[in-house]
């Protein structure tokens, strides 16, 4: 084939910018999902079942705004609980005391075995199992005794089952964290005279907890939709409250649209804060950054800017 | 007198390896020794089972008498905990190959640390003798600064002044400068040689053979986990008694 010759009337390569390439794969499986998704709007507005006005009414009920109340309690409760008992699991795990490893072992290998709704149904029915809670000298007399049944309501044992199954995945991804900082970093620690806690508390778990910060987001936002459980225990969570309310009136569905647009609005907040405190921790440290710098969708096209920026 | 440190039969093996096969060496107070020697000849183990970072199987070390590590209880002879440990750490300061500062904080609140949360020492009376210090190995512009602000000679410098502020009575230095750009490599051996000056007793792992020959009051050479020839810089280096060390000088003059 011939190449073809430089003719007037093109401009010179130098001259031009030249036109992207297009994908179109990418448009006409756009255009089409496009569709769907119209579709799919359309039958959420104009399907009468759905019953906007009820959803209305409902979605500032004081039984669903307690529910949301409690859900959000869960929510913190359990979290707190299972990360600190997960970091103490962690910490275990990493000791060189064969008992604490082995134990720490048993228990994570316990708590991520086990669902949680199987959990709380136990919990629930301890007294079946242990009828009185006593302290005292072990083997020996007893000091104080409770009747299970007092100790155990359905909000303790919801925050048993979701804090100890927390713990367990808190306790590998705490290790991990602990495990990513470099040993320089312990043997610096300890040529400067430190302790061990020392080395742990100042050194050690603020470099791990700055790495573990973005999977304990994604978990609390897990354990935001775990907390819906608890309605097997009667507990009046969002859930539950719209359960109590649909039953009464058979709105059933405005009133799972009533739980789902509050679930979904406190898993888009926590969404948020999440991207904010992983996007702080990304920038290098003392680098200033603003509140406002987020990217949801980050755009990967223009490659060549990017590899102008490196030094 | 009792030598700072006294070195005894020191042995070290990882497994069936062995790395140190008996070291006698003696630190004086205000003597600067530097170590040198092919990689693999056991030098910076040798530096790391001084403070127990590494745990010696066979030998002593002792600090100004004392063993390390060891503690004697009647007629038997216990292993100290690591916190037991920290007390005698911490009249030995390190300095590594990597820098290791704490990435999490400022060269101020590095040099600070250790001093205010080991020592009890008062945040400001701490913050003032920092400063002092970061003025000495010349960060005092860069004291606000974190480590990934800084250049690797910067790095080592703050790391220096970490050590210092727990006022050690002597410096162990591994490699200081071998993970440091050529061009950073003079800053960092300036401030070893003002700390020499200063009359600071060093025992310092390099490469850097003008360093060893200029700041070293004695020179040891090291090779396969034994010390095969010490003494005075100048005669160590100008006049090697053992093939090995003429064979290692070779190769690193030439290099040069």
């Amino acid at each position: 084939m011939k190449r073809p010759a430089p003719s007037a009337d093109r401009p010179s390569i130098h001259d031009i910018r030249p036109v992207p390439a297009r994908n179109v794969g990418q448009w006409l499986g756009g255009a089409v999902l496009l569709a769907m998704g119209l579709l799919f709007l359309q039958i959420l507005v104009t399907n009468g079942n759905m019953k906007w006005p009820v959803v209305a009414d409902y979605l500032f009920d004081a039984k669903i705004l307690a529910g949301l109340g409690m859900t959000l309690l869960l929510t913190v409760l359990a979290m707190v609980l299972g990360l600190a008992i997960g970091m103490v699991l962690a910490i275990m795990r990493l000791s060189s005391g064969r008992v604490f490893q082995w134990i720490s072992w048993v228990w994570i290998w316990f708590f991520r075995g086990v669902p949680p709704l199987v959990q709380m149904i136990f919990w629930y029915n301890l007294a079946l199992l242990l009828p009185e809670i006593s302290i005292g000298i072990p083997f020996g007399p007893k000091l104080v005794s409770w009747n299970t049944n007092d100790l155990i309501t359905p909000f303790t044992a919801a925050i048993m089952g979701l804090a100890f199954t927390e713990s367990a995945y808190a306790a590998e991804m705490i290790r991990a964290g602990i495990q990513a900082v470099n040993p320089g970093q312990t043997e610096a620690a300890a040529t400067l005279g430190m302790t061990r806690a020392q080395v742990l508390r100042r050194i050690v778990l603020p470099q791990a907890l700055r790495i573990v910060i973005p999977p304990i987001g994604n978990d609390t936002i897990s354990m935001l939709k775990f907390t819906s459980l608890v309605s097997v225990l009667a507990l009046p969570d969002l859930l539950y409250s719209a359960q109590m309310i649909y039953a009464r009136t058979y709105q059933t569905i405005p009133l799972l649209i009533v739980a789902t647009l509050w679930y979904l609005l406190l898993t888009t907040v926590l969404t948020i804060c999440e991207h904010m405190i992983e996007h702080r921790l990304k920038a290098a440290p003392g680098q200033k950054t603003r509140f406002w710098d987020l990217r949801f969708f980050p755009r990967h096209r223009s490659t060549h800017q990017s590899a102008e920026v490196q030094p | 007198m009792t030598p700072l440190l006294q070195v005894e039969k020191l042995r070290k093996a990882f497994g069936t390896h062995e790395v140190l096969r008996g070291i006698d060496l003696q630190v004086n107070r205000g003597e600067v020794i530097c170590i040198v020697g092919p990689s693999g000849s056991g030098k910076s183990t040798l530096l790391r089972c001084l403070n127990h970072l590494e745990k010696p199987t066979g030998g002593a070390v002792f600090l100004m008498g004392e063993p390390v590590g060891l503690r004697w209880k009647g007629r038997s002879l216990h292993e100290m905990t690591f916190n037991e440990l920290a007390r005698q750490r911490q009249r030995m300061g390190m300095v590594f190959q990597g820098f290791h500062l704490f990435p999490h904080k400022t060269a101020l609140e590095n040099v600070v640390e250790a001093p205010i949360i080991v020592k009890g020492v008062p945040r400001a009376q701490a913050e003032a003798e920092a400063m002092t210090l970061l003025d000495k190995v010349g960060m005092r512009d860069r004291a606000h600064y974190y480590p990934a602000q800084l250049s690797g000679g910067q790095q080592q410098r703050t790391a220096i002044a970490r050590s210092l502020a727990m006022k050690p009575d002597l410096m162990l230095f591994d490699e200081p400068t071998s993970a440091l750009d050529p061009e950073l490599v003079g800053e960092v051996l300036a401030t070893m040689r003002h700390l020499a000056d200063e009359g600071m007793t060093m025992v310092v792992v390099t490469h850097e053979m003008g360093f060893a020959r200029d700041v070293a009051d004695h020179l040891v050479f090291m090779d396969g986990g034994v010390i095969v020839e010490e003494g005075k810089p100048s005669e160590v280096l100008i006049n090697p008694r053992h093939d090995r060390t003429r064979a290692f000088l070779s190769r690193v003059i030439s290099e040069t």
